[in-house]
């Protein structure tokens, strides 16, 4: 494991700093705004392993997303079972979604755009199914009935909530690191490399990559069952729509790819930007939007390693400049 | 020289200062305005219908502070604080922090369902009133939520009322209407109201021959009108947002599919001025059932004038959320405090009779008002005349479309 450069280290203590100061924030809206963050982030988690790690770049991780969700919604409102075990079975359903996708596009070959493409259209095969089937509540959607309860996975103090979800990124980003630093990770990252030299050298690419999508999804349906928790009702547009896909790389992305903390970092620096945009220009909606274009711009063409990557040029030593670990 | 200055002139000067110092307070305290939410999607894919519903808002909060504001609260002025939805539930929801932190007594929105149901949810736990301008879905009021109030009609009664007054028309016509072809978009309006009239059309002995799905956005409907043209269906009822029940009249139109009638369930076009300008010809003859004001009533004219003056479009996002604030005012005037919980009470008591929609008196039952309807319009001219009920009508309605010469 790579010691981490003074600039990184600086930046996650930041982030630390920001998720703690919430607590003490007196406006109920910083800590609404960051709860929608986390979730956003876990999605981004989901992405980064794939995307990050893996080099598998999906357009479609909304199909995960929304299979989580609907998984514990079918199972919740249809059949009145207990929230906890939607909640599991959402992870579940989300990792055999993953597996299934992955296991689909891999045993065919497909790589880079043709991949991102497949995956795209998943998401939006699903979306069709899911407004069009009586049992995922049709064009209506579903919903969850209000009862707060340690129950029920409801919560009428948000302070409980946002601790909840704090713990929930804390042990995906540990995992993450795990994955990270495990064999599995270093077969992953070879994989993303070269593809072909990996498998030369032994490695089952096939099998790795579909083990990726099978985590990437169990943290992807993760993140749809913690949207369903929080706001209680989903439907097909807003789960599987393009917009989930869209969030889930947009943060590593900007975060950096392939690091542990760069989905976090990444999603929160552009959820501060945004919310950031809104308070200075109330008058014009939408600008926020065309801030994330022009961060999103300039950091493909500036940052290629993301936040992480310009952070850990600050204070490194020559050798470590070059890696940009984080 | 020297100044004495004695007890009684220092209590004097004191007084004045204390006073002169308090001045600003007591004014303030006077002045202070009322803040009243409104959570729209002023950005996304419900943009247009959002921005309107924040004029409406806008237009509603100018004419009661106009008119001397809330009067049994010393004539407070009431000042909206506008939170973009951004067309996503987890906004709308997030957006209930902003009007919290803002002070706000109640809120009015958000367009879409599942957008306000996000946001009544999120209320609920700050015990926030929710006054619906638009929530068709009925889940909105079957949840029990005792801070949701809906002033406008659901998509139930909108339904039952479009095809009770569909039937009068067509028996009044001789049945000329026997078959139908359906075409909605797959989303959640779409598929539902498809499913409904699936169910409810033949009970009024019209056999639905040709049902169309089609997904959103789409722009191609060549395809579509020719399935409607072989069809041979008397009437077509539409249920698709505003760009697509556009293309798709211009496609029959280019097709020269024949039709009885074009009747729509709250029509994506078929009541929005927009259409009936730059489509005058195609647009001609279709009929709506939707939200739609009186027209009749004076603060009506007043309010199309000023829509008129701004260079907006009148439609029914601005109207019933212009409705929506006047509900709000009415339980703040009522009330007599802008405490939340004394809100949810003054709103649950209301009698309000005097908005500009064709409603009898306000009265929310488990948070749906019972007496809101919706109204049949027609496009007619350059106009959109309101045709049904007849007590609030504009125009007579043309049924069935006449022959093409």
């Amino acid at each position: 494991m790579k010691s981490q450069s003074i600039g990184q280290i600086a930046l996650a203590a930041a982030a630390v700093a920001y998720l703690i100061g919430v607590y003490f924030a007196s406006s109920p809206v910083w800590m609404g705004f960051t709860i929608n963050a986390l979730v956003i982030a876990v999605i981004a988690m989901s992405w980064n392993i794939t995307g990050g790690f893996g080099g598998l770049s999906s357009f479609g991780h909304a199909a995960l997303f929304g299979t989580g969700a609907y998984a514990s919604a079918v199972l919740q409102v249809n059949y009145g079972v207990s929230a906890w075990i939607g909640f599991a079975a959402g992870i579940l359903a989300g990792a055999a979604m993953g597996a299934f996708i992955g296991a689909l596009a891999f045993r065919y070959g497909l790589r880079g755009s043709y991949f991102a493409l497949v995956t795209l259209a998943f998401a939006e095969v699903l979306r069709i199914c899911a407004s069009s089937f009586a049992f995922t509540g049709g064009g209506s959607g579903l919903q969850l009935k209000l009862a707060p309860g340690l129950a029920n996975l409801q919560f009428a103090d948000r302070t409980v909530v946002y601790t909840a979800l704090l713990v929930v990124v804390a042990a995906v980003m540990a995992l993450t690191a795990l994955i990270k630093y495990s064999r599995f990770g270093a077969y992953l990252i070879a994989v993303r490399e070269n593809e072909d030299a990996a498998r030369a050298l032994g490695i089952d690419t096939y099998r790795i990559k579909v083990q990726a999508m099978a985590i990437s999804g169990a943290f992807g349906g993760l993140a749809g069952v913690l949207y369903l928790q929080l706001w209680l009702f989903i439907d097909s547009t807003v789960v599987y729509g393009s917009g989930i896909s869209i969030e889930a790389l947009i943060g590593p992305i900007i975060g950096g790819a392939g690091t542990v903390w760069g989905p976090l970092l990444g999603t929160l620096g552009l959820h501060l930007l945004g919310e950031g945009a809104k308070h200075l220009l109330p008058n014009a909606p939408g600008l926020n939007f065309v801030l994330y274009a022009v961060v999103l711009i300039c950091a493909l063409r500036f940052l290629p390693q993301g936040l992480v990557g310009l952070a850990g040029k600050i204070g490194a030593s020559k050798k470590k400049k070059e890696s940009g670990d984080a | 020289m020297t100044y004495k200055i004695d007890r009684r002139d220092l209590l004097k000067v004191s007084g004045a200062m204390v006073a002169g110092l308090a001045a600003p307070t007591i004014l303030r305290a006077q002045t202070s305005t009322i803040k009243v939410g409104v959570i729209e999607p002023l950005t996304g894919n419900l943009a247009y219908n959002g921005t309107q519903s924040a004029a409406g808002a806008k237009f509603a909060a100018e004419a009661i502070n106009a008119a001397g504001g809330i009067k049994s609260m010393g004539g407070r002025k009431i000042e909206l604080v506008i939170v973009d939805a951004q067309s996503r539930p987890e906004s709308a929801a997030a957006g209930v922090d902003t009007l919290v932190q803002a002070g706000a007594c109640a809120f009015t929105g958000a367009t879409a369902s599942a957008l306000g149901l996000a946001s009544s949810q999120a209320a609920a736990k700050y015990n926030l009133a929710q006054v619906f301008s638009i929530g068709t879905a009925e889940t909105v009021v079957s949840r029990g939520l005792p801070n949701v109030f809906r002033f406008t009609p659901g998509v139930n009664k909108c339904t039952s009322v479009a095809l009770e007054n569909l039937k009068l028309l067509n028996q009044g016509a001789g049945n000329v209407v026997k078959t139908a072809a359906i075409v909605h978009e797959d989303g959640p309006f779409g598929s539902n109201m498809a499913k409904i009239l699936a169910e409810q059309l033949p009970k009024q002995g019209i056999e639905v021959v040709e049902t169309i799905s089609h997904p959103t956005p789409q722009r191609d409907f060549s395809n579509i009108a020719l399935r409607v043209k072989a069809s041979k269906a008397d009437i077509l009822i539409p249920s698709n947002y505003l760009n697509e029940y556009t293309l798709m009249a211009r496609a029959l139109n280019q097709q020269r599919v024949e039709l009885k009638a074009i009747y729509s369930i709250l029509g994506g076009a078929a009541s929005n001025i927009k259409f009936v300008r730059e489509n005058n010809e195609v647009a001609q003859y279709v009929m709506d059932c939707n939200h739609w004001y009186d027209p009749t009533k004076d603060e009506s004219k007043a309010l199309a004038a000023k829509v008129a003056e701004a260079k907006l479009d009148m439609t029914y996002d601005i109207m019933v959320s212009y409705a929506t604030i006047q509900v709000i005012a009415d339980a703040l005037e009522r009330g007599a405090s802008d405490d939340r919980q004394k809100m949810i009470e003054a709103l649950a008591a209301s009698t309000f009779d005097k908005s500009i929609m064709p409603y009898g008196a306000t009265k929310f039952v488990n948070g749906d008002n019972v007496n809101s309807q919706p109204v049949n319009t027609q496009i007619r001219g350059d106009k959109i005349e309101l045709v049904f009920p007849k007590q609030y009508a504009s125009a007579e309605a043309v049924f069935p479309i006449p022959a093409k010469k």
